[in-house]
């Protein structure tokens, strides 16, 4: 207010504006500046007596008083484009998603306490503010979930079931051709749960100053909100699932909130979390059984405390495929050692993971354990790509690269490659490099490089070693052992027994990430004496893996991980987990023969299919077909067919109420298919959550960002003075130039007379006048 | 009390005799990567005769009855006819060391006066329940036997000993045995051999049947097993008696051994 009394123009003109002159410089003006430096002349004769250090201070003032009057004499002027009139249009969109139903503020105009939505706020301040006070015509928009226009601030109702503000302003800014866009005014609380854009960049490269009025409360007094659900899509049946909830509170004081957890009807867990002013934003882990097998929908909801303003954040709902998985895993080991027997003790206990083991226990004899039949592995090595494409992962122990034909090597690099299966590699005396790995086609998938020493020792060594995650290690769930936080996670690593051997491993390749990493010594084996090597005490990778094709490799570079179940207590599970984790890792991210995806929305419903036969090659002629179950029980079915230019087959279909929807496929393709690939289904929610009832706070930080971006400004409700000029000035749409005088400025005038005062307080000071 | 300094002369005996052979107490330069035969230490009752006796020229106790000879031979033929890398010294550890559980396998002989501690009783539980495998020789007849079964009942209570049949995949892992071994006690060792008779004590009750007896755990793995009626080790100490007992007895106890060793390294 200050700087426009004083310079008589707002801030953002002198920003945008050019110095000019508008006064006649000729004659008169010049014969005026001689006469005043002939007087400064004299005058300065009159002060010779004075000493240098006093004469310099009044000859400057007295020249900057006479550049004054001298500048106000030409009569200087600011020089802005301003939007010419009758040309341009301000876009004004009014968010109407639900939450703009909610309470606001109290606004300008408003008495305090007297309930007013922020819609109503919104329509208020585009009838008497933004319409008759941006100095252009104004076009209405809505948006909620699609930007729509608006005829009168009389139709605008706040129903949306979400918000997607950057998609709406985005989509504005582009394609608006009804004339000159000179800027974009958005009422709006900043909510936007809607799968809303992100990119700012591209709103901002529109050249389109956006202004945002933000609406709505910065919290929710008393408002109690389940934020976030994080739970994983599908669990074995009859194991504990874990879900991660984040509450927002908002409450004065400390409260008691309960947490239920329900499988559709039925109760499945409760507990009670306390929320306060110390913990506005809490995330807790809550158990619950999986139960049976089946697609379920799990809800978890708070307990809505007493008057909670808006009780509708309190539920969130996942779906959870309940199933057995199965994880075919072979294991080949050339040398009856304890990691073998540890590993397989380890994932005893887990009925998803069918573990088959072919153990070399003398040069020509074999020992086969969980295989299918008296035939299977009976050769050693699965007899053809059918069957090895049938496993999951597959490991390798000390196993020398000799034991395999030249076919079978280059199997097992499909099978990485081609089939997107996993391949672990186990430290050994025959493992790696000392197996004769390095010159075999799995080497080009491994994540390290296996090359050989100059003097050809080996690699694998025995020694004292301490297995210690990493960063993306302790981030990861393939080395999840146990512990809710990652100083919990470091702990249980911290803790658990030295290993007992290392295998030097080679350079890492580019796309290798290392989860777990040794420190220690190495003493070579072999001898009576073995030498002891000191490595100093940089870290060496100790389990390190990476994607190779559509599959992955890993290695793991010890075989003494048995140390940490038999140097532990019986109840002491690490050794287990570690084994099952990296199992179920490793083999999960194997690619699956069938792939069903659904994706819906309000109106569509669509399902695509991909096969893929034993050699995973594409199934290109299958008779596909898909049973649909609505909400309400009733189903259908209805053929999928082939997509155009695609492997797979599928439809969009157009579904009736919103609900869970059940999706089942069946498929059958002469001789391709295996039988138990035929039939597979999945759940689809048509229709979102009560999305506007969350989040519903006012999104200062949002509108800031797209302000930023686009050179708008966000505004105040209660104070809109100066969004006109900001308009005007905002460099948009067809634009003018137009000098604004400076002459009556009263900054110059003020200038003029604190110059002569402080002229006139020297000289007084000084005794010279 | 006199008893008392007559087993620790015994033990000191004992101690000097075999310490100087294989080591203190270590696994064989704590290389973890191969495996490593580890004789059990342990107390038995008795006097001469019983917890002690005389053979060969020097006073033995019953837990070190065959060793390291025995484990020395087993680790060389096992190395040669097998994949397992074995070390050719032998370890030997008391149940209650802090380290018994780098050696997933474990050895005891000659049990039949054994008596365990409280402390010795929870080690080798927890070393049982970890996934250790026990392998406990050369006992005879019902006496001994159930000597044995008494001492061994504060370690795993509820459990009971079962007899392994014949087509237990122990007897099958790397070598197909179609009939459970008798090594040579007295009984039987005679002919072309030096063995004289009375080494073995005279046990009480049937000696005919050599059997395996196990205990296993909830989910029916072997956790420790007992060749009762049978001296399997000395097959491996004596190898070299003579031909014939090599060929007779040897050749049987490397089968045997090879099986449980293999058996419990992948099960």
């Amino acid at each position: 207010m200050w700087f426009e009394w004083l310079f008589k123009y707002p801030r953002h003109v002198f920003a945008q504006g050019e110095w000019a002159f508008t006064g006649d410089l000729g004659t008169w003006w010049w014969i005026l500046a001689a006469a005043l430096l002939a007087v400064s002349i004299v005058f300065a004769r009159r002060l010779a007596r004075w000493r240098l250090s006093r004469r310099v201070p009044l000859h400057v003032l007295q020249a900057a008083a006479v550049a004054v009057i001298l500048v106000l004499l030409a009569g200087p002027a600011l020089e802005v484009q301003r939007l010419a009139p009758g040309v341009n249009t301000v876009a004004v969109l009014v968010d109407t998603s639900k939450s703009m139903v909610l309470p606001a503020r109290a606004a300008a105009g408003i008495a305090a306490g007297q309930p007013e939505s922020r819609i109503a706020i919104a329509k208020r301040l585009v009838e008497e503010w933004i319409a008759p006070g941006v100095g252009a015509p104004v076009a209405l928009f809505q948006f909620s979930d699609e930007l729509q226009r608006a005829t009168a601030t009389d139709v605008l109702v706040a129903a949306g079931d979400r918000s997607r503000l950057v998609d709406a302003l985005t989509n504005l800014a582009a394609n608006y051709d009804q004339g000159a866009l000179a800027a974009v005014v958005a009422l709006t609380d900043g909510a936007r749960n809607g799968g809303d854009g992100t990119d700012l960049d591209a709103l901002g490269a529109a050249g389109v100053p956006i202004h945002l009025v933000g609406i709505g409360p910065s919290a929710i007094a008393g408002d109690v909100e389940l934020a976030e659900l994080t739970m994983p899509r599908s669990a074995p049946p009859n194991t504990q699932v874990t879900a991660r909830l984040v509450i927002r509170a908002a409450a004065r004081e400390g409260a008691d909130v309960r947490v239920r957890v329900r499988d559709g009807p039925s109760v499945i867990a409760v507990e009670t979390i306390r929320v306060g002013r110390a913990t506005p934003v809490l995330a807790e882990d809550i158990a619950f059984p999986s139960g049976a097998a089946g697609l379920k929908e799990i809800t978890v909801e708070l307990e809505a405390p007493a008057h909670d303003p808006l009780p509708g954040n309190n539920t969130r709902t996942r779906l959870l495929d309940v199933a057995t998985a199965e994880y075919h895993v072979l294991y080949l080991e050339g040398e009856p050692r304890w990691e073998f027997k540890f590993i397989r003790r380890a994932v005893a206990e887990d009925d998803e993971i069918n573990l088959a083991t072919w153990l070399r226990t003398t040069p020509r004899k074999t020992y086969r354990q969980g295989v299918a039949d008296a035939d299977d592995l009976a050769g050693g090595f699965p007899d053809s790509l059918e069957a090895l494409y049938g496993y999951h992962l597959v490991i390798l122990g000390s196993l020398p690269a000799t034991v395999l034909d030249d076919e079978q090597h280059e199997w097992l690099e499909s099978f990485v490659a081609e089939r997107g299966g996993s391949v672990l590699v186990l430290a050994g005396r025959n493992a790696l490099t000392d197996g004769g790995w390095d010159v075999k086609p799995l080497a080009r998938a491994l994540p390290v490089v296996l090359q050989r020493s100059a003097d050809d020792a080996p690699t694998y060594a025995a020694g004292d070693y301490g297995a210690q995650p990493t960063e993306a290690g302790l981030a990861s769930a393939l080395i999840d052992i146990g512990g809710d936080s990652l100083d919990e996670r470091e702990r249980s690593w911290a803790t658990l027994p030295m290993l007992a051997d290392y295998q030097r491993l080679g350079e890492l390749k580019a796309a290798a990430t290392t989860y777990l990493q040794v420190q220690g010594s190495v003493r070579v084996v072999g001898g009576e004496q073995p030498a002891v090597v000191v490595r100093g005490g940089s870290a060496q990778p100790l389990l390190v893996a990476q994607p190779y094709g559509f599959g992955q490799t890993a290695v793991l570079a010890t075989a003494s991980t048995w140390r940490w179940r038999m140097r532990t207590p019986p109840d002491d599970v690490r050794h287990s987990l570690f084994w099952r984790q990296l199992i179920r890792h490793l083999a999960g991210a194997a690619l699956p023969r069938q792939r069903l995806s659904v994706v819906a929305s309000d109106d569509e419903l669509a399902v695509r299919v991909a096969l893929r036969n034993a050699r995973f090659e594409p199934t290109a002629e299958a008779a596909v077909t898909a049973r649909i179950t609505a909400p309400n029980g009733e189903s259908f079915d209805t053929s999928l067919p082939r997509l155009a230019g695609e492997n797979a087959f599928g439809k969009t279909l157009a579904p009736g109420a919103p609900g869970i929807y059940r999706v089942q496929v069946s498929a059958s393709a002469a001789g391709e298919l295996r039988a138990q690939d035929n039939d597979f289904e999945t759940l689809a929610r048509v229709g979102a959550e009560n999305l506007e009832d969350f989040a519903a706070a006012l999104n200062e930080p949002l509108l800031r960002r797209i302000a930023e971006a686009t050179g708008g400004q966000v505004w105040n409700p209660d104070d809109l003075a100066g969004l006109a000029d900001a308009i005007a000035y905002g460099g948009a749409g067809v634009q003018e130039l137009e000098r604004l005088p400076l002459w009556d400025a009263p900054f110059l005038y003020l200038l003029l007379v604190l110059l002569k005062c402080a002229e006139w307080s020297l000289r007084r000071y000084w005794g010279g006048i | 009390m006199a008893k008392q300094g007559v087993h620790a002369a015994w033990s000191l005996a004992a101690a000097l005799v075999c310490g100087a052979a294989h080591g203190d107490g270590a696994l064989a330069g704590d290389d973890l990567t191969v495996f490593v035969p580890t004789r059990i230490e342990y107390e038995s009752v008795g006097g001469i005769g019983e917890a002690y006796y005389g053979y060969d020229g020097r006073i033995w106790e019953r837990w070190e009855t065959d060793f390291p000879q025995a484990e020395q031979n087993f680790a060389k033929r096992l190395t040669e006819l097998t994949a397992v890398i074995a070390s050719r010294q032998p370890a030997r550890r008391k149940l209650t060391h802090p380290a018994l559980g780098d050696s997933p396998f474990i050895f005891m002989s000659d049990v039949g006066y054994m008596r365990l501690s409280q402390a010795e009783m929870t080690a080798l539980r927890t070393y049982l329940e970890n996934g250790g495998f026990l392998w406990v020789d050369d006992f005879w007849g019902d006496a001994e036997w159930a000597s044995f079964e008494r001492a061994m009942a504060g370690v795993l209570p509820g459990r009971r000993w079962r007899t392994l049949p014949i087509e237990h995949p122990i007897f099958h892992t790397v070598f197909d045995i179609d009939v459970m071994p008798q090594i040579p006690a007295r009984d039987f060792a005679y002919y072309g051999t030096s063995e004289p008779p009375g080494v073995h004590r005279f046990p009480q009750g049937s000696l005919s049947t050599p059997s395996i007896r196990a205990y296993t755990d909830d989910d029916g793995r072997l956790m420790a097993i007992a060749t009762h009626n049978t001296d399997i080790a000395d097959g491996w100490e004596r190898e070299s008696y003579g031909e014939w007992y090599f060929e007779e007895f040897s050749t049987k106890s490397y089968r045997l051994g090879i099986n449980v060793v293999v058996y419990a390294l992948s099960h």
